[in-house]
């Protein structure tokens, strides 16, 4: 058996972890365009921000490939797959055949489309090589413009404001972080990252990068100019579907994944920001771009390639960020657009607290939590399982809303809550 | 399943928290009570006695899930399951308090340390042979073993 996985971040690297759980012989041959893969992408912004060290980056060690008996071809990309003849052909020329594939090759950050963007100073925050640029140019930096509200743009002006940056932030909706929360969570969030003196601009576009060689400014759709000597694009990022398309791979958003994470071709599988899967909340096929759920694809994937039928419960939106120690965390739902919808909120303006579930049909469909973040997962559990909650749905929002209240639902649950451990606690109840 | 770990009889459970006070104690640096309600910051426990409803509760921590997804959402590399134990552990060093096991943990068993921005979850007690909570439990309520001694023990 010869397995090869295109993509070494999370889904990569779990889905080798999951292969070698169940066959430790086969050879496993990963492609990487990227030369030292091991590092966690999400903690490249708490490098950038000089928060961590970097030996804290790399979330395996060095040896890992070694460990696990990994062929890796780093520094490399895949240009095509034949799935009929199953063989990848490389940017050196070489190809490579393969008995199960796993498609793992993420996402890249969407560029604007303005004037000025191939600048020197103009950056998006997605590699450890984007931040090792970053890094070594900002001595001469004493201004930053940051282009997006979401989550890698703050995080971004999070990193450099650390770094004694001025930083300002263009935000063309009305709130940041609107693709993971609404509005009162927002200008909470606001309100504290403006008071450590990162000036954020909604409802403001850049229309050109300015500047000789170098960036020295940004030109805003109000007409007015903001000076900078570094730039940064956080305008989310759009899954690498290219090389599975070209190969006759049914893709829509991101690469198709059906249950098992198997493409429409038997062989290959897909997993990680470029797979778009059935998501939990929504009920229906989506991308969910995020560690968590790159990780548990990669690793029912693995499974899979080996033999076995572990079927994938479905991704969820899920993101937890913290600014200046206000910590915000969402799952699913979180902005309903119809009636079908019912919301519960509790608001604590003075302590920071914001906590919002989303209902629809009795089961929660989406929560956030602002500052009061500790039993969090416990509402996710509700959420994953379509636990009906009417009968709790009064104390929901409390402080003392713990596992205890929630474990007569599972009791009750026919359906859901199918992990052992549900059943090993409340077993006695 | 031969993982050892913590079980909860919910039938005995009277809910007294005598397992959140051992515990408490335990991860204390003087592990001693009356000195360690003095320390500063205080210890903090890993467990939670909680209320289910009218006279019934439950004592419950970190259940060291089989496939835990703590460890599956953890970007740092921070937690993991330990190859000989089974035990789900988070290596302090690693973690940078991004709460992505808060987010995932479906039993509300991590507990957020703001300032250091690490998680603190059970870790069985390393030193000690029995659990401090078990040990501490007027009841019997808690117990270590695995899922088959545990089933035994309350005759199910």
């Amino acid at each position: 058996m010869q397995y090869v996985i295109i993509g070494s971040s999370a889904a990569g690297i779990s889905a080798i972890e999951a292969i070698r759980t169940k066959d430790e012989s086969s050879k496993i041959t990963i492609i990487s365009d990227e030369k030292n893969p091991l590092y966690s992408r999400c903690l490249i912004s708490y490098l950038l921000a000089g928060t961590i060290d970097e030996k804290k980056i790399w979330y395996r060690p060095a040896s890992f490939f070694k460990d696990n008996k990994v062929e890796a071809l780093l520094g490399i990309r895949a240009d095509k797959i034949n799935a009929v003849e199953k063989e990848i052909t490389l940017n050196n020329k070489e190809k490579l055949k393969f008995d199960r594939l796993l498609i793992a090759t993420g996402a890249s950050p969407k560029l604007e489309n303005i004037s000025g963007i191939d600048k020197k100073g103009v950056f998006p925050l997605r590699t450890i090589d984007h931040t090792i640029e970053i890094q070594s140019m900002l001595d001469k930096v004493k201004s930053v413009a940051v282009l997006g509200g979401g989550l890698i743009g703050l995080r971004a002006a999070y990193a450099l404001k650390n770094r004694g940056k001025d930083v300002g932030v263009f935000v063309k909706s009305g709130s940041i972080l609107s693709q993971i929360i609404d509005k009162d969570a927002a200008s909470l969030m606001q309100k504290r990252i403006e008071e450590k003196g990162i000036r954020i601009f909604t409802g403001v576009a850049a229309k050109e990068i300015i500047g000789a060689k170098s960036v020295n400014g940004v030109i805003l759709d109000n007409g007015s100019k903001h000076d900078c000597e570094l730039v940064i694009i956080g305008k989310g990022v759009s899954p690498n579907i290219e090389i599975a398309k070209d190969a006759g791979i049914k893709t829509n958003w991101g690469i198709l994944a059906n249950e098992h994470l198997r493409t429409n071709v038997e062989d290959i599988f897909t997993a990680g920001d470029v797979a778009e899967t059935n998501d939990i909340a929504l009920e229906e096929s989506s991308m969910n771009a995020i560690w968590p759920a790159a990780c548990e694809q990669g690793r029912i994937a693995g499974l899979n390639m080996t033999g076995e039928s572990e079927a994938y419960e479905g991704s969820l939106a899920m993101n937890s960020i913290e600014f200046f120690g206000l910590p915000v965390i969402s799952v699913g739902i979180t902005k309903p657009k119809s009636d079908k919808y019912k919301e519960i909120i509790k608001k604590d303006t003075s302590k920071n607290i914001y906590k919002k579930v989303v209902l629809k049909d009795g089961v929660i469909v989406g929560v956030i939590f602002v500052n009061s973040i500790e039993n969090i997962g416990i509402i996710g559990a509700l959420i994953k399982n379509k636990a009906d909650v009417s009968r709790v749905k009064d104390i929901i929002l409390e402080d003392y809303f713990d596992y205890g209240k929630i474990a007569p639902l599972i009791k009750e649950s026919k359906r859901g809550f199918r992990e052992p451990e549900f059943k090993e606690t409340i077993m006695t109840l | 399943m031969h993982l050892k770990k913590i079980y909860c009889d919910i039938k005995k459970c009277l809910g007294c928290g005598s397992c959140e006070i051992a515990c408490a104690v335990e991860h204390s640096k003087v592990k001693e009570l009356n000195n360690a309600i003095s320390e500063s910051p205080l210890p903090i426990k890993r467990r939670k006695a909680e209320f289910i409803e009218e006279g019934v509760s439950i004592s419950t921590g970190c259940h060291h899930c089989e496939n835990a997804a703590c460890v599956t959402a953890c970007m740092s590399g921070a937690m993991y399951k330990d190859k000989k134990t089974d035990l789900t552990q988070c290596d302090k060093d690693k973690c940078v308090g991004c709460w992505m096991c808060i987010m995932t943990c479906p039993f509300g068993a991590l507990t957020r340390l703001r300032e250091e921005k690490i998680v603190l979850k059970c870790d069985l007690c390393p030193d000690r042979d029995k659990p401090a909570c078990v040990e501490a439990c007027p009841t019997r309520a808690l117990s270590l073993g695995t899922f088959k001694e545990f089933k035994k023990l309350c005759n199910m």
